[in-house]
């Protein structure tokens, strides 16, 4: 019980942005994209998108049901690829290198943005083997106390190794839906990506779980680019120094997260803020 | 609406009343619809019970067969040849080997009929009975049993050694009453001696009714039907079963995969897809004869072959397990394949690390079932030639051979009616048997794999 409640108070630090509201303008841009559309067959999802996500700073994108957050999310991955009749135009730059560049390898993209996904989806594998299984395919470990070292450290830096250092051979699936997410974004920072996109990665999960994650975001953020699509205003308010909304397609506002909650420009905003739309 | 509403006395009460009367009506749909339920369980069940009854009850009896116990004389005056020619250092290997190959063709050619014709009336010196009569109350493999053990040890040569040999199959039939008893001896197919025979011998405990292991071990045969076997039909269907898996199954899931996981989806892979469950829904005879004209006549692999069999039952298997596996993979969720692929697995990697492991429970099914249905298939069987009389246990898939469903089908056409009537039913019963044991393995490996995942 004490150790839960403890955990909520310093999710409470987190809420009180450690970070200046300033600097996440000056923090270099390690991904732009411009004017990115993207189609499904004959229907268009995204019109002319272009947005700068700033290094190590978190940016979070806001928007009611439907208006096409995850669908840009998936462009930055290129794991729209894998989905029949998906097109798209414009252009994402990972640090200048063009991600749609046909010479580019999908697979190495992959292995520098990672994602975390809204229903933790361990495999049905041990706890080990899950975080491993990212080094193994891309070769990242020489020998197995490599290997071991990479699943140790990341699991550490996604708070789960004090929980589960004594059952890394127990099935992944065993584990809580919270601590399931965690051995996700584990998984994800075993491959050593830049960026990590999660998308709505605590709808599934209860308000302590959350709180958590939450958490675990603020500590990443230091070493990685993170992108997280939330439907709760809340959190993008929490964990967030940039916030972009997103409305029926179209990105209608980005800028400082506190900005946008205190002071947003357009109507639209205001509207989605004051639980207007949604 | 609105107004209806509001000017009904107490509108809460009358919505009460309306679902109270309908609530009549769907109880009884309901109780109506578990009884009809129930009721065609009970008769499927019932069926499937009547089945099993009648095919059992026929069927066991020619698992116990009567055998004649007796005490044979391995006579030094009948057998031929002498005792067995020996090695020694004196003879050279040439003239062992002719010495041996004589002496075994003495022992062959010897009058084995009269042996076993001694040893019957050993039991009974005073009974007049003719030789021929005599004979027919012991299988006409009878000879060849006595002269088999003979070469196995032929030290016998001049003693008297217990012997059990198998009684015809008239003699089986008069006995156990699958002929009809009270027939005039015109009708009957043994004489009136032979007959009077065989009932003193069972009640003297001569003749009794011994398990009949050699319906598992022997081959089938025309002429001592009462030693007719299915080891020759039970390794041709094996050796087609073996065909089956080591081609089906890894035609059958690379289809699948390749399919669900890779083609594109246009209208060529649509065509394919049709045309895959209307290969699933072709008569058996049809991949008979494809069989013949492909296999055999364009191919030219040998008639009446377990190869040619398997190939056959190879295609009838594919669909089966093709739509089997597709829909297992469907059945994986989507979320797998995402995770795989955002930590930048490739294609590859994601469906054999990932995708396929979880299907293996439902590919094994599959596997299993398609099998157990090609275990039981005939008529393309017998449209590329299976159906043949074959002597001999087949020693590779290349060799003549015939399959336990058609062994069944030759079965139920014999002359010999009263024995064979019975005799259908056992190998309909070891052909079940090794059905629901092939399925119990199903079901066990599928819920031990399930388990684990
Ligand atoms: N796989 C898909 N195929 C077709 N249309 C899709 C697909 N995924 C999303 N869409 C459509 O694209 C639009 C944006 O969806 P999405 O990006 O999932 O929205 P959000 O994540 O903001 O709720 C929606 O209208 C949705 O119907
Ligand atoms: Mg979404």
């Amino acid at each position: 019980m004490d150790m839960i409640a403890g955990k909520i108070k310093l999710t409470s630090k987190t809420v009180d942005q450690s970070m200046n509201p300033l600097d996440v303008l000056e923090r270099e841009t390690r991904l732009s994209a411009r004017d990115v559309t993207v189609h499904y067959g004959d229907k268009q999802a995204l019109f002319g998108i272009s947005i700068d996500i700033p290094d190590r700073a978190v940016t979070s994108f806001i928007g009611p049901s439907g208006c096409g957050k995850s669908t840009f999310l998936r462009c930055i991955n290129r794991m729209n690829d894998t989905i029949e009749g998906a097109r798209v135009g414009g252009s994402i730059k990972l640090d200048g290198d063009d991600v749609y560049d046909p010479n580019l390898d999908v697979v190495e993209l992959r292995a520098r943005v990672g994602m975390v996904f809204q229903k933790p989806n361990p495999f049905p594998k041990s706890i080990y083997e899950n975080v491993a299984y990212g080094p193994k395919i891309h070769g990242l470990a020489r020998s197995r106390t490599d290997l071991d070292e990479i699943v140790v450290s990341s699991l550490r830096k996604a708070g789960l190794f004090e929980e589960v250092k004594d059952r890394l051979n127990e099935p992944g699936t065993s584990l809580s839906g919270g601590q399931q997410q965690r051995l996700c974004i584990a998984r994800a920072i075993a491959v050593g990506p830049q960026v990590i996109l999660m998308d709505e990665p605590c709808s599934a999960l209860d308000p302590i779980a959350t709180a958590i994650i939450e958490e675990l975001i603020d500590e990443l953020r230091e070493n990685y680019t993170i992108v997280i699509v939330t439907h709760s205003m809340q959190q993008a308010a929490r964990v967030s120094q940039k916030t972009a909304f997103f409305h029926l397609g179209k990105l209608i506002e980005e800028g400082v997260t506190e900005d946008i909650f205190t002071n947003p420009e357009h109507k639209q905003t205001q509207d989605y803020i004051m639980g207007r739309i949604g | 609406m609105t107004d209806t509403l509001l000017s009904a006395a107490s509108p809460g009460s009358r919505n009460r009343e309306q679902v109270r009367k309908g609530l009549r009506r769907r109880h009884r749909s309901e109780v109506l619809f578990r009884w009809a339920g129930i009721l065609s369980i009970v008769a499927a069940l019932g069926f499937v019970a009547i089945l099993f009854g009648m095919i059992l009850s026929k069927g066991m009896p020619s698992f116990w067969q009567s055998t004649l116990h007796l005490e044979a004389y391995f006579d030094p005056e009948l057998i031929e040849g002498g005792p067995q020619p020996q090695r020694e250092d004196s003879n050279s290997d040439a003239d062992y080997q002719r010495a041996y190959s004589n002496w075994q063709r003495a022992v062959t050619l010897s009058n084995w009929n009269t042996v076993v014709e001694t040893a019957i009336r050993a039991q009974v010196p005073e009974f007049e009975i003719e030789t021929g009569d005599l004979l027919d109350l012991v299988t006409t493999a009878a000879r060849f049993q006595l002269r088999d053990q003979y070469f196995a040890n032929p030290d016998v040569l001049g003693q008297t050694m217990p012997v059990s040999i198998l009684g015809s199959a008239n003699t089986d039939n008069w006995l156990k009453g699958t002929i009809d008893r009270s027939q005039p001896d015109a009708r009957q197919q043994l004489a009136p001696e032979t007959r009077q025979l065989a009932d003193q011998f069972l009640e003297q405990g001569i003749i009794r009714f011994d398990f009949a292991g050699h319906i598992f071990t022997n081959v089938d045969s025309r002429s001592a039907p009462a030693s007719a076997g299915l080891a020759g039909a039970f390794m041709g269907s094996l050796y087609m079963m073996m065909v089956v898996i080591v081609l089906a199954v890894p035609i059958g899931v690379a289809s699948a995969v390749y399919l669900e996981e890779f083609a594109p989806k246009n209208r060529w892979t649509d065509l394919i897809e049709v045309n895959i469950n209307n290969l699933a829904a072709v008569p058996s005879i049809v991949f008979g004869l494809l069989g013949a004209a492909v296999f055999i006549n364009y191919f030219g692999l040998p008639r009446s072959a377990p190869i040619v069999g398997g190939l056959v039952l190879t295609l009838m298997t594919l669909p089966t397990i093709i739509i089997a596996t597709r829909s297992s993979l469907r059945a994986v969720p989507p979320s797998l394949r995402q995770a795989a692929l955002g930590l930048g697995a490739s294609r590859n990697q994601t469906v054999f690390h990932h995708v396929l492991p979880m299907t293996f429970p439902g590919i094994l099914t599959a596997t299993i079932i398609g099998v157990a249905q090609a275990l039981g298939e005939t008529a393309p069987l017998l449209l590329i030639g299976m159906s043949a009389f074959i002597a001999n246990i087949p020693s590779s898939p290349m060799d003549s051979a015939t399959a336990l469903p058609v062994q069944i089908y030759l079965w139920q056409g014999n002359e010999n009616r009263n024995f064979f009537e019975a005799r259908t039913s056992a190998a309909i019963i070891v052909l079940l048997g090794l059905m629901l044991m092939l399925n119990a393995i199903a079901i066990f490996l599928r819920s031990r794999l399930e388990k684990r995942a």
